[in-house]
C-alpha cells in the first residue's frame, strides 16, 4: 500500500544516501548491543551466536555506509540536501532499542520480532529500488542474513525457554507496543514543552535579555581575575 | 577520610575514591556501561568503587561533584539571554536539558547514595582540573594552566600550586578566560567543521594536521585575537556554538574556509578537497600551539617556577604539549593520564581532601592504574568453552612466548592488572604489535581498529632506551610517561619504526619505567633481545566506536571479532582458531 510513498522516498539520490548512512548507524549500534549481550550471557552457544550476529550487523553497517558513499560521490557538486522523511521510512530495526540486561529469553524474543520487522521493511525497500541495482543487491544480501537471525533467535528461544517461549514472544510484542506508546508520548510531551518554553522565551525574556546585553557590554575582554573568596567554600552549587 | 569524587553530565563520567589522601580506585563509567564517552550519572562506577573498597555509602565523609551546577546553569541562561532572539531554537533544548536533570545534582547524589546533603560538596570545574594536574604530579611547586571547552564560565585558568614543608597544600587559580572565548571551543569548532564528533574526535584533527600545511594560519587568526593583557578573545562572528545547538560555526566561517566536510565522505588526501581539510587542521593546530606557547611562556616569566602542570581536555594535545616543553621556558611539564573530565572525579576528591579539609599531602602513586583488575582465569574459562587454544604459563614463559608472537608479526591483545584511568592505554589494556612496517599499520587500521588511514599509532619503549630512537628534549621522558607528548623519531630509525612514525616524522611515544608496568617492561626487553629494537606499537584495546575493554570477557569478545591473533590476560594466553566467527551448526537446532 505504501509502495508509491517508498518509491518517492528512495527516488532522490541524496535522500537515498542519507538513508543508507542512517541505516548504517542503526545496524552498527545494534551490533554493539549484541556484542554486549555476548559479553553478558552465560550460555556459550548464545555467546557465539550473538557474536556472529553482531559481526553481521557491523558488516551490514559497513555495506550501507559504503553504498551511501558511492551514491554521495556520484552526486553533482553543490547539490542541495532534500527532505529526508526519516519517519516514513525507518531503518531496518525501526525505533527498536535493544535492551541488554543479561536475560537471554527476553532478548531472544525481542530479537526475533525485531529481525522479522526489519526483514519485512527491507523487502519493501528492495522492491522499490528497481532502478538502483547496487543498492538493491545490498538489501538482498542483508535480507538473507536477517532470515538467519530471525530463525536462530526463535529456535534458541525455544531451547532456553521451552515451556514459555510463546508467552515470551507475546510479552515482547506487548513491550514493543508499550515502548512505541512511550516514544510517542515523550515526543508529544517534548513538543508541548518546547512550545511553552518558546512562548516564555519571547514573552518573558526580552527585558532580561536587554539587561544581560547591557551587562555584557561592560565586560572587558581578556583575563578575569579570580577573587580568593570565590573558591573558599565547596558547599555551594553557585 | 573517605571521599568520593564524581564527574558527570557532559562527557566521560567517572568516579574516584580517595581514602586517607590516596586514591584507592577510579574508573570511567564508559568502561563499565560499554557506551563510549558515557555522560550519564556514573552509578556503575560509583558502585564498583565502593564495592572495591568494601564501603557502604554511609561510610563516606564527603561526596564531591566536579563542578557547580547552578553556576553552569547561570552561564547557559545568560548566554541564551545575550543571544536573544537568535537563541530561540536553542533555548527550549537548553532549559529541558539543564532543568531536567543537570541542576539537581545534590538531590541525585543524595537519592542514589543515601548520603545527607551536607556531605555533598562542589568544586569548580577548573579547580578539579587543576587539582588533577598538580596534586598527582611529583613536584612541590608548579605553575598551573588548565584549558578545555568550558566548565561553568571559565575556559582557561592560570595559577600555581604548592606543597609546603608541613605537608600543607595550596592551589591558587589567579585568573581565568571566560566563555565563549575558549581555545577548546575553537578547536572543537574545527573538529565539527571537519566532520568529526565534537568532544571525542579532536585527536583526529591533530592526526590529520600532520598531513597538511598551515597555509590558513592568517585566516584562523581572524577567529582568535590576542588581547593586550596576554589573553585572547574569539571573534564571535565566525561561531554559533554560543547561540545555537545545530552547528558551532557560522556562515562567515564557511565563507572563509570553504564548505564543511560531510561526515560520511572519506578524506582523500590525494584530492584538493582532502588537502584543504588537512591544511585547515594544520592551521588551527598551529594557532592553538602558538597561543599556548605564548601563554605558558608568560606564565613562566610571571611565576619563575621550573615546573608546569597542565590540565583540561586541551592538555591531550601532545603536539602542543611538546612545543610548550620546548619553547615556554618550563623545565618540566606534567600532564596527568586523565587530564579531561574523567580525571576531574579524582581531582575533585583530592581538592576536597587537601584544600577543603586541609589534610596533609601524601606522596602520590605515579601511575594511571586505578580501575578493575583483569582475571586470567575468566579468559581461560571463556576460551575453553569456545574450544579456542588456551595456554596457562608462568610469567617468564608467557613473556617469552608473547615476544615470539610479536616478532613473528602476530598482533597481541594485552590485558594486565588494573584498568587505566583516562583515554590512553598505557600498558594494561593495549593492543601490541611489531612497529617496523607500514604493512602492520595498515593491517591494524583495516582489520582491527577500522579507522581512518591518517591516524598514527603510538610506540612504547623502556625509558632507558627512549633516547636512542626518539629525539626527546630535557623533560621529554617525563611528558612521555603518560603519552602526553609528540616527539620526532630519530631519522635513522624511521624506516625501521615505520608503523609508529607519523607522516611528519613524529610519534606520540610512551616511555616506560619498570616500576609502572613490570610485565610490559619485561616484554619490551624480551622483544628487544629477539629483534634488536625494544620498541612496540601500543594502541588502545578497543575497536572503533567502543570504549577500551575492561574485563576479560570484553577483551575476549573484541579478540573474537577482529584481527587480533593472540590474547593475553594475566597468565592466560589464547590463540585464535580459524573458525572463530563461523556460524555454529547448532544455531537453528
Amino acid at each position: 500500500m505504501l509502495g508509491p510513498v517508498h518509491r518517492w522516498i528512495w527516488r532522490d539520490a541524496g535522500r537515498r544516501a542519507h538513508k543508507l548512512f542512517r541505516f548504517g548507524e542503526t545496524e552498527t549500534d545494534g551490533g554493539r548491543d549484541l556484542v554486549r549481550a555476548a559479553e553478558l550471557t552465560g550460555d556459550p552457544l548464545l555467546r557465539r551466536l550473538y557474536l556472529v550476529h553482531a559481526a553481521d550487523e557491523l558488516r551490514h553497517g559497513e555495506m550501507f555506509r559504503r553504498r551511501g558513499t558511492e551514491i554521495l560521490l556520484a552526486l553533482p557538486q553543490g547539490s542541495k540536501p532534500s527532505y529526508q522523511a526519516d519517519w516514513l521510512a525507518p531503518s531496518g530495526h525501526g525505533e527498536d532499542d535493544l535492551h541488554v540486561d543479561g536475560r537471554d529469553d527476553t532478548l531472544l524474543a525481542f530479537l526475533h520480532l525485531s529481525e522479522k520487522a526489519a526483514a519485512s521493511r527491507f523487502a519493501v525497500y528492495r522492491d522499490v529500488l528497481q532502478d538502483d541495482p547496487p543498492t538493491r543487491t545490498v538489501f538482498e544480501e542483508i535480507l538473507h542474513d536477517e532470515a538467519f537471525h530471525m530463525n536462530y533467535a526463535f529456535s534458541q528461544l525455544a531451547r532456553v525457554s521451552p515451556q514459555h517461549h510463546r508467552r515470551r514472544l507475546w510479552r515482547a510484542r506487548l513491550s514493543r507496543l508499550w515502548k512505541g506508546y512511550l516514544r510517542l508520548a515523550a515526543a508529544l510531551a517534548g513538543m508541548i514543552g518546547a512550545v511553552i518554553l518558546t512562548l516564555q522565551y519571547f514573552i518573558l525574556l526580552p527585558p532580561f535579555a536587554f539587561l544581560a546585553r547591557r551587562a555584557q557590554r561592560r565586560e572587558t575582554p581578556g583575563w578575569t581575575p579570580i577573587s580568593p573568596e570565590r573558591k573558599d567554600s565547596l558547599k555551594g552549587q553557585y | 577520610m573517605k571521599i568520593l569524587g564524581i564527574s558527570a553530565h557532559y562527557h566521560d563520567s567517572a568516579a574516584a575514591l580517595v581514602i586517607d589522601g590516596l586514591p584507592v580506585c577510579a574508573v570511567q563509567e564508559e568502561r563499565l556501561s560499554r557506551r563510549k564517552g558515557d555522560a550519564a550519572f556514573p552509578l556503575s562506577a560509583i558502585e564498583w568503587c565502593l564495592e572495591h573498597a568494601g564501603l557502604e555509602p554511609e561510610a563516606l565523609d564527603a561526596v564531591v561533584f566536579y563542578e557547580r551546577p547552578m553556576l553552569k546553569f547561570d552561564r547557559i541562561l545568560t548566554c541564551a539571554l545575550r543571544a536573544f532572539p537568535h537563541s530561540w531554537r536553542a533555548f527550549p533544548k537548553a532549559m529541558t536539558n539543564s532543568l531536567g536533570q543537570k541542576v539537581w545534582v545534590r538531590g541525585i547524589i543524595s537519592s542514589h547514595l543515601g548520603v545527607p546533603a551536607r556531605k555533598i560538596l562542589f568544586t569548580e570545574h577548573h579547580q578539579a582540573h587543576a587539582a588533577a594536574a598538580f596534586l598527582t604530579a611529583p613536584t612541590h611547586r608548579a605553575a598551573i594552566l588548565t584549558a578545555d571547552g568550558v566548565g561553568e564560565w571559565a575556559t582557561l585558568t592560570v595559577g600555581h600550586g604548592e606543597r609546603g614543608p608541613n605537608r600543607a597544600t595550596a592551589i591558587a587559580l589567579l585568573r581565568e578566560i571566560r566563555f565563549p572565548h575558549s581555545l577548546g571551543m575553537l578547536y572543537s569548532t574545527f573538529t565539527a567543521y571537519l566532520g568529526f564528533a565534537v568532544n571525542q574526535d579532536e585527536y583526529k584533527v591533530m592526526g590529520l594536521a600532520g598531513y597538511g600545511r598551515p597555509r590558513m594560519v592568517d585566516d584562523v587568526r581572524k577567529l582568535i585575537r590576542r588581547t593586550p593583557d596576554g589573553a585572547f578573545t574569539l571573534n564571535l562572528d565566525y561561531f554559533e556554538f554560543h547561540t545555537t545547538v545545530e552547528r558551532s560555526y557560522s556562515s562567515k566561517f564557511v565563507a572563509l574556509f570553504g564548505p564543511p566536510r560531510n561526515a560520511y565522505e572519506p578524506i582523500d588526501l590525494e584530492t584538493a578537497e582532502g588537502r584543504r581539510f588537512a591544511d585547515c587542521a594544520a592551521s588551527v593546530q598551529r594557532v592553538l600551539e602558538d597561543t599556548l606557547v605564548e601563554m605558558t611562556r608568560a606564565l613562566h616569566q610571571e611565576t619563575g617556577l621550573p615546573d608546569l602542570c597542565l590540565g583540561g581536555g586541551v592538555a591531550l594535545n601532545g603536539v602542543a604539549n611538546a612545543r610548550i616543553l620546548a619553547e615556554s621556558g618550563f623545565e618540566r611539564v606534567f600532564v596527568p593520564p586523565a587530564p579531561g573530565d574523567a580525571g576531574c572525579a579524582l581531582g575533585a576528591a583530592l581538592y576536597a581532601d587537601r584544600i577543603h579539609f586541609g589534610n596533609p599531602d601524601r606522596d602520590f602513586p605515579d601511575h594511571p592504574f586505578w580501575g578493575p583488575p583483569v582475571d586470567g582465569a575468566e579468559l581461560a574459562r571463556l576460551a575453553g568453552e569456545d574450544e579456542q587454544p588456551v595456554d596457562e604459563l608462568d610469567d617468564g614463559a608467557l613473556i617469552d612466548q608473547v615476544a615470539g608472537d610479536l616478532a613473528a608479526g602476530r598482533i597481541v591483545g594485552w590485558m594486565d592488572g588494573a584498568l587505566e584511568l583516562g583515554p590512553r592505554a598505557l600498558g594494561h589494556r593495549s593492543i601490541l604489535a611489531a612497529p617496523h612496517s607500514t604493512g602492520m599499520r595498515d593491517r591494524l587500521n583495516r582489520d582491527i581498529k577500522y579507522r581512518e588511514e591518517f591516524r598514527p599509532f603510538a610506540p612504547v619503549v623502556p625509558v632507558e632506551a627512549a633516547g636512542r630512537y626518539f629525539d626527546l628534549p630535557p623533560g621529554g621522558a617525563r611528558l612521555a610517561r603518560f603519552m602526553s607528548g609528540v616527539f620526532p623519531v630519530r631519522p635513522e630509525w624511521r624506516a625501521r619504526l615505520a608503523a609508529i612514525t607519523h607522516v611528519d616524522g613524529t610519534a606520540r611515544v610512551q616511555t616506560l619505567e619498570r616500576d609502572m608496568a613490570p610485565r610490559l617492561y619485561a616484554l619490551l626487553e624480551a622483544y628487544g633481545r629477539r629483534t634488536g629494537i625494544p620498541v612496540l606499537l601500543n594502541t588502545s584495546f578497543n575497536v572503533a566506536g567502543e570504549p577500551i575493554v575492561n574485563r576479560a570477557v570484553e577483551g575476549y569478545s573484541t579478540f573474537r571479532r577482529c584481527g587480533i591473533d593472540v590474547l593475553v590476560a594475566g597468565q592466560t594466553r589464547v590463540t585464535k582458531s580459524a573458525s572463530a566467527l563461523a556460524r555454529p551448526k547448532e544455531a537453528n537446532a
